[in-house]
C-alpha cells in the first residue's frame, strides 16, 4: 500500500534512495525479459529519491506520495525524458514541460522510474502495435500471452512490481487502461473525462483521451487520483467540478455484455455478481441496446478522425525524426518522413480517419457518430437514473496468446473493444477489478458510475476486494 | 460502400502517405472489412437537429485572460531540429 | 449575386487582431522580430501541448460582429481545417467552419450604399515563411513561428462589389471601422482572397488567392478583370478556377481547377469546449459610434457639408480633433482648416493625426486670431508650418514676433505713403483711370509688410491718400 510506504519515507523509517535503488534493479531485470519500459529513468529517479531523503532530513515534508514509485505511459510528457508515445517518428523528442498529472505526482513526492510501453499512439488492444524498432512487452503472468493494450507496459509493470509501492500513470481512449488491467490481473481506473488534465498527453483522440491510474489495489488508486485530479488552466477541457461520492444500493448488470463474453469469463463474472448480491446489493439487469450495437463503430470513427488530424503534425519538422535534406517539395518531404516512420496500424488509422472526414463521407461517418455519441451518453444517463453502479466484464476474454492475436484481422481486433468503448464514449468513470480464473489467468469486472461519480466507483471497488 | 484502389490512393495522398502495391491491396481488403462492420451505422437514423457531442462532459468553459506569458528562448525553440539557419527552422520548399 | 453589374467581386479578408497574447497561448503577438523568439510548445505544435482560448480575441471579434451588424451565434465553436503546408505548426488550422461567430452583416460605405457581410470568424495565423532566394529560386524555406497563432479575423463579403475601385473603398471603410472599434493596429497586414466574375462570361467565378496589402488588392482585381476580358476577346472561354496573385510580376497564375479543390476534412476541435453565451457577452460589449453614424451626426450637429463630414470621420483621431476644436472655434472654419491645412502639413511631415504635434489648443488659437483679423490667412498658414516643426504658444509667438496684421495703424499708413512715393508711374497711371495700378500698389504694400497688411484696409488707405 503506497500510503503506508509514503508514511515510512516521511517518517525517515525508509530511505527513498535505498528503495529506489532496489526497485530500479528489479525494473532492469524485468525489462530484459518482458520489455515493459521504453526508458528507465535511472538517474532522474535517483536524484529525486536523494532529494526526498534530504527533505526528510531537513524536516521538510516531501508530500503524500513521498518515495512512491511511478511508471508513466510513454504518451505522457516528462520534461527532459524521451517521450515518443512508443513511435519511431517521435524518437529523440524530449519535452520542454511535464504533463500536469506527472508534475502533480512529482510535487507530491513521487519518484518517476520510467516510461512504459504502449501501442504506438495508443493504437491497439493488445500492445502488439508498438512503434518500429520497439520491443513488444509480454504478460508477466505468462510470457506467451499479450499484456493487453494500449497501456500494456503500465499494467504489466504494475503486476510485476507488485511487491513494491508502485503505481502506473496511464491513459485510456477506448479501453486502454481497463483491458491491460484485466489481462495482467491488476486494478485500473479511468476517470470521468476531464477530471485529470490532458495537458502534456500526446493526443490520440482528444475528446476521448483520459489520464488514469493502474495499481495493485483500489486504495492506491484513490490516493493518486486525489493528487492528480482537478482543474488546469492550461487545458480547456479539464473540469472544475469535483468528483462525488455516493452510497451504492442498486447495481445494474449489463446483460447484453455478458452474452458477448467467453464462458470462463462469464462464470468468473457471475460468481463476482453473486458475491455482491450476498453483500446485500440489489442486482438488476440493464440493457444498453444503442451502445451495444453501435458503440464500436461510433468509437472507431470518432477516434480515427481525431487521431488522423493529431498525427498530421508529425511530418518531420521542428521535432522528432526528420531528414536533413529538405531541398524537395513539401508534399514529397512530408510523405517520405511519414511513410518511413509510421508503423502499419498508425497508417491504417490515419487512412481510415482521413477517409471518414473526407468531403462526401464526412456526414455519413464523422458527423453521424458525433450525433450517435449523444444518444449513447443519454442511454447511460437514463440507466444511472435507475442504478448507482453498472457492471460488466471488462474484456470478453482473458489474455490471448501472441499467436492468437496475430490471426485477428483489424476489424476483429477493433471488435475486441466492444465492452470498453461504451463508458469511454460516455466519459464516465470506470474501474476494472481483477477476477482470478481457474487457469491462473485473469478476467476483469468493470465497475461504472455516472459522470463525476469517481469516488463512488472507487469506494465500491474497494468494497469488492 | 465499395473500396477500390483509386479511393485508397486518394486517401493516402490526402494523408501524405506513400503505399507500396502490397500495402494498397492489403489496406483495400482490410478497409472493406472494417467499413462492412461500420455499415451497422446505416441502421441508426439520426434526426437532422440531433445534438452533436464534441465533449462528453458538459461544463462552461473558462477563457484565458489576454496576458502574455514567457516564451521559449530561440535556443529552446530550435532545440529539436538539426536543421536551422540564422534562427529559422529549415523546411521543405513550396514549389514543385 | 448582383447581376446588374458588369463586374462582380466578393472578398475574403484576413486581418490580425491587436491582442497582447496569441489566440491559444500566452506568447506575445508583437515585440522582438528575431525569428522564433515568441514561441512555446502550443504555437510550435509540440506533442502534448493544448490550446486555451484568449478572451481578448473573442471580445474583439464580437466587437467586430456588432460593428458589422452581424447576427451573433450563441456558441463559439472551433474546428480543425486540415492541410499540409510548411507554415502550419500542426498541419491543421484551428478555425471556424459551419458555425462562424457572425453572419448576415452589413458594411455601410455611405448612407445609400452598403456591402453585405456573409460571415465573420476567428482563426489562428500560420507561421511566416522566408524564401532565401526568392519563391522561384529557393531550394528550401526558412520558418519563423513568431506569428504562428496570432488571432486573425476573417471577414467574407457577399459578391456585391462592382469594381476594383469599389473594393478599395470597401477596404477603406472596413479599416476605418476596425480602427474605430480599436481591434486592429493600423500597421497590421491585411490579406485577401477574392472571387471575380464579369458579365461577358456569364459570371464564371475565378478565385484569386494570396493578395497581401491594401494597394495590391485593387491592383490584383483590376488585373484580373482585364485578363478575363482579354480571354473572352480572344474567343476563349473562362473556367472556374483558382489563381494566385504574384505581387512581383503583377499578374495572376493558375493554381487549380474546381475539381481538385482541397479537401480540408473538417472536424470539431476536440481540445476546446464549445463556449456558450456569446450573445449575452456581446451585449455587454460597447462599441463606439461608427464612421457613417458620426458623419451623419456632424452634418446635423455642426452643419458641415457631407463632404467635409466624410473627411472628418475618415480617421477617428481627426474626428475627435474636430469635435474638440468645434467647441472653441467656428465648426465650419474648423473643418475647413483641418481638412486643408492640418492634413496638408501632417501629410508633408508624414505624421498621423493621432501623433500630431499641432494640438487642439494650437489650432483654436490660430483660428481665433484669424477670426478677429489679428493675423492674416498667410500668417496662419505659416504658423501651421512652423508648429509642425516645433510646437509653441501661438498667441505669445504672434506677439513677440510681431505677426499681427497691420490694419488701421499708423504703421500701415506709413507703408502706403512709401509705396506712393516709390512708384510715381503707378500713381500717374491710377490718376489717369487705370484701376489696375491700385492693385499694383496694394501688392507693393503686401510685399513690404511680408503679407501682414490686411488687403482690404490697405486698399482703403491707398485710395484715401491718393485722394
Amino acid at each position: 500500500m503506497i500510503r503506508e510506504h509514503a508514511a515510512r519515507v516521511r517518517a525517515g523509517e525508509q530511505s527513498a534512495s535505498e528503495y529506489v535503488q532496489r526497485a530500479l534493479a528489479r525494473c532492469e531485470e524485468l525489462d530484459k525479459q518482458h520489455s515493459f519500459f521504453t526508458v528507465i529513468t535511472r538517474e532522474q529517479a535517483q536524484a529525486q529519491a536523494q532529494h526526498i531523503d534530504k527533505q526528510v532530513r531537513d524536516g521538510d515534508d516531501p508530500g503524500p506520495l513521498a518515495g512512491v514509485l511511478v511508471s508513466v505511459k510513454d504518451n505522457l510528457c516528462v520534461q527532459g525524458v524521451e517521450t515518443t508515445a512508443c513511435s519511431r517518428i517521435l524518437r529523440g523528442y524530449q519535452p520542454q514541460f511535464s504533463a500536469t498529472a506527472v508534475q502533480r505526482l512529482v510535487n507530491a513526492g513521487a519518484v518517476i522510474i520510467g516510461k512504459t510501453s504502449m501501442d504506438a499512439f495508443g493504437f491497439g488492444t493488445f500492445n502488439q502495435n508498438v512503434g518500429l524498432g520497439y520491443q513488444t512487452p509480454t504478460n508477466p503472468l505468462d510470457a506467451s500471452r499479450v499484456t493487453g493494450g494500449s497501456s500494456g507496459g503500465s499494467a504489466a509493470a504494475t503486476q510485476a512490481l507488485n511487491e513494491f509501492a508502485h503505481v502506473s500513470l496511464a491513459e485510456s481512449t477506448g479501453g486502454s487502461i481497463e483491458c491491460p488491467a484485466a489481462y495482467c490481473g491488476v486494478y485500473g481506473h479511468c476517470p470521468t473525462y476531464g477530471l485529470v488534465s490532458r495537458n502534456g498527453l500526446i493526443s490520440y483522440a482528444n475528446s476521448l483521451d483520459k489520464v488514469g491510474v493502474l495499481a495493485c489495489n483500489p486504495a492506491d488508486i484513490s490516493l493518486v487520483m486525489q493528487v492528480i485530479s482537478g482543474p488546469d488552466e492550461q487545458e480547456s477541457t479539464s473540469l472544475r467540478a469535483s468528483p462525488q461520492a455516493g452510497d451504492v444500493e442498486t447495481v445494474g448488470v449489463v446483460s447484453d455484455a455478458i452474452a458477448q463474453a467467453e464462458p470462463a469469463v462469464r462464470d468468473a463474472f457471475a460468481s463476482f455478481v453473486k458475491t455482491l448480491e450476498s453483500k446485500g446489493y440489489d442486482i438488476v439487469d440493464v440493457e444498453l441496446p444503442v451502445t451495444s450495437k453501435y458503440g464500436v463503430a461510433a468509437y472507431y470513427v470518432l477516434a480515427m478522425c481525431e487521431a488522423s488530424t493529431n498525427l498530421a503534425s508529425l511530418s518531420g519538422l521542428r521535432y522528432g525524426q526528420e531528414q536533413s535534406k529538405k531541398d524537395i517539395s513539401f508534399n514529397e518531404y512530408f510523405t517520405r518522413v511519414r511513410s518511413k516512420h509510421f508503423n502499419t496500424e498508425s497508417k491504417r488509422r490515419i487512412m481510415l480517419g482521413t477517409f471518414a472526414r473526407m468531403a462526401g463521407y464526412r456526414d455519413a461517418y464523422y458527423k453521424k457518430c458525433t450525433q450517435l455519441r449523444t444518444h449513447i451518453i443519454q442511454e447511460y444517463e437514463q440507466a444511472f437514473e435507475k442504478v448507482d453502479i453498472l457492471l460488466s466484464p471488462t474484456m470478453p476474454t482473458s489474455a490471448p496468446t501472441v499467436d492468437q492475436v496475430r490471426e485477428l484481422s483489424p476489424a476483429q481486433m477493433y471488435a475486441m473493444d466492444r465492452l470498453t468503448v461504451g463508458p469511454n464514449l460516455a466519459g464516465i468513470p470506470h474501474a476494472s477489478v481483477p477476477l482470478k480464473l481457474p487457469d491462473g489467468l485473469f478476467a476483469g469486472a468493470m465497475v461504472m458510475g455516472w459522470q463525476l461519480r469517481d469516488e463512488q466507483v472507487l469506494r465500491f471497488t474497494e468494497g469488492c476486494q | 460502400m465499395e473500396i477500390d484502389d483509386a479511393l485508397i490512393h486518394k486517401v493516402a495522398q490526402l494523408a501524405r502517405l506513400r503505399l507500396d502495391e502490397e500495402e494498397v491491396s492489403r489496406f483495400g481488403t482490410e478497409f472493406q472489412e472494417v467499413l462492412d462492420a461500420f455499415s451497422v451505422l446505416d441502421e441508426f437514423s439520426v434526426e437532422k437537429d440531433d445534438r452533436i457531442t464534441i465533449q462528453p462532459v458538459q461544463e462552461q468553459s473558462l477563457l484565458r485572460t489576454d496576458e502574455t506569458a514567457e516564451s521559449l528562448s530561440q535556443e529552446q525553440a530550435l532545440a529539436y531540429t538539426q536543421d536551422t539557419e540564422d534562427g529559422y527552422i529549415v523546411g521543405p520548399r513550396i514549389r514543385k | 449575386m448582383n447581376f446588374d453589374s458588369d463586374v462582380v467581386i466578393g472578398l475574403e479578408i484576413h486581418v490580425e487582431l491587436n491582442t497582447k497574447s496569441k489566440l491559444f497561448c500566452g506568447c506575445a503577438t508583437a515585440g522582438s522580430d528575431t525569428p522564433n523568439t515568441r514561441t512555446c510548445p502550443v504555437c510550435l505544435g509540440h506533442p502534448g501541448s493544448k490550446p486555451v482560448i484568449n478572451e481578448g480575441a473573442v471580445d474583439r471579434i464580437l466587437k467586430l460582429c456588432k460593428a458589422l451588424e452581424c447576427d451573433v451565434a450563441d456558441a463559439l465553436v472551433f474546428s480543425r481545417k486540415s492541410y499540409f503546408y510548411p507554415d502550419m505548426s500542426k498541419n491543421f488550422q484551428i478555425t471556424q467552419f459551419r458555425e462562424p461567430l457572425g453572419r448576415g452583416g452589413t458594411l455601410r460605405l455611405s448612407s445609400d450604399r452598403q456591402v453585405g457581410i456573409t460571415r465573420v470568424h476567428l482563426e489562428e495565423d500560420p507561421a511566416a515563411l522566408v524564401h532565401p532566394k526568392g519563391l522561384a529560386g529557393s531550394q528550401y524555406v526558412l520558418i519563423d513561428y513568431n506569428r504562428a497563432g496570432n488571432p486573425l479575423a476573417e471577414i467574407v463579403t457577399q459578391p456585391q462589389i462592382t469594381s476594383p475601385k469599389q473594393a478599395r473603398e470597401f477596404l477603406n471603410a472596413l479599416m476605418r471601422i476596425l480602427s474605430y472599434i480599436g481591434v486592429f493596429d493600423s500597421h497590421a497586414i491585411i490579406k485577401a482572397d477574392a472571387n471575380v466574375s464579369i458579365r461577358e462570361s456569364g459570371y464564371e467565378r475565378v478565385e484569386i488567392k494570396n493578395i497581401t496589402g491594401f494597394k495590391e488588392i485593387e491592383r490584383a482585381l483590376a488585373h484580373e478583370v482585364s485578363r478575363q476580358r482579354q480571354v473572352l476577346r480572344r474567343g476563349d472561354s473562362l473556367v472556374q478556377e483558382t489563381r494566385s496573385w504574384d505581387a512581383n510580376r503583377k499578374t495572376t497564375a493558375h493554381m487549380r481547377t474546381k475539381e481538385t479543390e482541397d479537401d480540408y476534412g473538417y472536424i470539431f476541435e476536440p481540445d476546446l469546449r464549445v463556449v456558450e453565451g456569446m450573445r449575452a457577452r456581446a451585449k455587454t460589449i460597447n462599441i463606439p459610434e461608427l464612421p457613417f453614424q458620426r458623419a451623419k451626426r456632424l452634418v446635423k450637429e455642426y452643419e458641415l457639408d457631407a463632404e467635409d463630414a466624410h473627411v472628418m470621420v475618415s480617421e477617428q483621431a481627426l474626428a475627435d480633433f474636430f469635435e474638440e476644436l468645434a467647441e472653441r472655434a467656428d465648426p465650419i472654419l474648423s473643418a475647413q482648416w483641418l481638412r486643408r491645412e492640418l492634413l496638408r502639413v501632417l501629410n508633408y511631415a508624414d505624421v498621423p493625426v493621432s501623433d500630431s504635434p499641432i494640438t487642439v489648443d494650437h489650432l483654436a488659437d490660430v483660428l481665433s486670431l484669424l477670426a478677429d483679423k489679428t493675423i492674416s490667412e498667410n500668417t496662419a498658414q505659416r504658423l501651421m508650418e512652423l508648429l509642425i516643426e516645433e510646437p509653441f504658444n501661438v498667441k505669445e509667438y504672434v506677439e513677440t514676433e510681431g505677426l499681427q496684421q497691420l490694419s488701421a495703424s499708423d504703421e500701415l499708413k506709413k507703408y502706403c505713403q512709401v509705396a506712393i512715393e516709390n512708384n510715381p508711374e503707378a500713381v500717374k497711371d491710377f490718376r489717369s483711370g487705370k484701376q489696375k495700378s491700385l492693385h499694383y500698389l496694394v501688392g507693393q504694400v503686401m510685399r513690404a509688410t511680408h503679407g501682414q497688411a490686411e488687403p482690404q484696409k490697405t486698399r482703403e488707405l491707398l485710395l484715401k491718400l491718393l485722394g
